[in-house]
């Protein structure tokens, strides 16, 4: 409307800004946070996150309540400003920059271990949910299946690449560990992530891809043990105390089982 | 983009306070910080007077009909408020708003996009001068200048806070720029900041 005014004046010929623009500098971290507290606007009004590091690199991790309600790594080209804008998307939600770790936080990214920490799926469909819940049953170090995976969410019909699919709509990166999900071949799926940040996650949890990748070549889906007669999947815990003498490679559960070998109950191979 | 999403806030805020009023802190907390922490030069004064500013855009929200909620300009809005808050702490601070020796500018910063440490040595130089150069304007004209280049405000929002016509707005800003060059010329300075 005052365009016509606002064009007589014009701006410094060359443009000069002098470099103004980076003087803006961020506000700290509990700013806003600070004046919601003060304004009185109740805590269940709005979820917060912190920014902590990985071995992937620094990951944003969203909670609301006691439970982590997303996360995702930060360096990928993604911003703060664009984590909350995606969060506000998917879950209706305002989330503010905190530097208050949720309990039990920092400990289950430090061990991988992050199956009890509590996490929810605001917006997330329940089919994506139940394979998500079953991601988080993988211990950490451990790797499984998209069959597996299948089973242990209730979706047994669900094909790979609806499995895939779930696995890509992961709201809570890292904290539900995709990364220890690979094909039926052995190969990493690395849906939500790029294959180095999957790559640098099951590096730090002391999984040997090198390794694994020779063992998929050469056709050994399962491991036995021929002093117990239990199979199971080859980073099993129990599979991996087998010493090599006494290890049996199977190409298929069928095998193990005409063999006379029983299914591990801890990694829960899929019998079928 | 930026319009849908102004819109879309000031929606949420007639329609729901508290809801609304957290995505306006959300979105705008950053720059109303920025831009006291620039005008007033000290970092804590700009975390006492940014509360202090969305304090008093709840309390007058509150006493807003829906109808004049989803009319605001937000952004100018605040900055207004924002700017009465400063004038009203430093006309009762009697004491000059500004000096050059305790303008901090560490570089405590959470942003993950800053530059590298080699870059800030190399740059907060040319920053501590830049600091001090702004401190020497007017306060008007650093009002202009710190919301048109470095909260990024149009001319209209600039104009809107300062309560003059758009022109007027402009030609401060284009003024001020010219002091700040001078002002950044080699040797200007030095007397100042020393």
């Amino acid at each position: 409307m005052n365009q016509e005014i606002d064009d007589a004046v014009p701006e410094p010929a060359d443009g000069w800004t002098g470099g103004l623009a980076d003087l803006a500098a961020p506000a700290p971290p509990d700013f806003a946070l600070g004046i919601l507290r003060r304004v009185g606007i109740p805590a269940e009004r709005y979820d917060t996150y912190v920014r902590v590091t990985c071995p992937a690199g620094p990951l944003l991790v969203a909670y609301g309540g006691a439970a982590v309600t997303g996360a995702a790594l930060a360096g990928a080209g993604l911003t703060a400003e664009t984590f909350e804008e995606l969060y506000q998307d998917r879950t209706g939600r305002s989330v503010l920059p905190t530097e208050k770790l949720l309990p039990g936080l920092r400990t289950a990214l430090r061990t991988g271990r992050a199956r009890k920490l509590p996490v929810e799926f605001p917006g997330t469909e329940p089919a994506d949910r139940a394979v998500l819940e079953a991601v988080r049953a993988i211990p950490a170090g451990q790797l499984r299946p998209l069959s597996w995976l299948a089973r242990e969410a209730g979706r047994a019909d669900a094909t790979p690449d609806s499995l895939v699919g779930s696995l890509t709509r992961n709201p809570v990166q890292v904290l539900v560990p995709c990364h220890r999900v690979t094909y039926d071949d052995g190969a990493p799926c690395d849906a939500s992530y790029l294959p180095s940040t999957g790559d640098a996650l099951r590096t730090a949890e002391g999984l040997d891809m090198r390794h694994f990748k020779n063992v998929a070549r050469s056709g050994t889906v399962f491991l036995g043990s021929d002093t117990t007669h239990i199979y199971c999947h080859p980073t099993c815990a129990h599979a991996r105390r087998i010493t090599p003498r006494h290890q049996v490679p199977f190409r298929t559960a069928t095998e193990a089982r005409r063999a006379g070998y029983r299914a591990c109950k801890s990694c829960r191979p899929v019998t079928a | 983009m930026m319009e849908d999403k102004a819109e879309h806030l000031t929606d949420r805020l007639a329609l729901d306070l508290d809801d609304g009023f957290t995505e306006l802190v959300r979105l705008h907390a950053g720059p109303v910080h920025a831009y006291l922490y620039r005008i007033s030069g000290s970092r804590a004064d700009a975390d006492d007077l940014g509360q202090d500013t969305f304090l008093r855009a709840y309390s007058a929200l509150q006493g807003y009909s829906p109808e004049r909620r989803r009319e605001l300009r937000l952004r100018a809005w605040l900055m207004t408020i924002a700017t009465n808050v400063w004038r009203n702490h430093v006309r009762s601070n009697t004491r000059r708003p500004v000096s050059v020796m305790n303008v901090e500018d560490t570089c405590d910063t959470w942003a993950e996009d800053g530059p590298g440490p080699e870059e800030r040595a190399a740059n907060s130089e040319d920053r501590r001068q830049l600091v001090a150069a702004l401190s020497e304007l007017s306060e008007k004209q650093r009002i202009s200048v710190v919301l048109r280049h470095v909260v990024g405000m149009s001319y209209a929002e600039v104009a809107e806070v300062q309560g003059c016509p758009v022109g007027t707005a402009k030609a401060q800003v284009s003024r001020a720029m010219g002091e700040l060059r001078q002002l950044l010329e080699p040797g200007t300075l030095k007397g100042v900041t020393m």
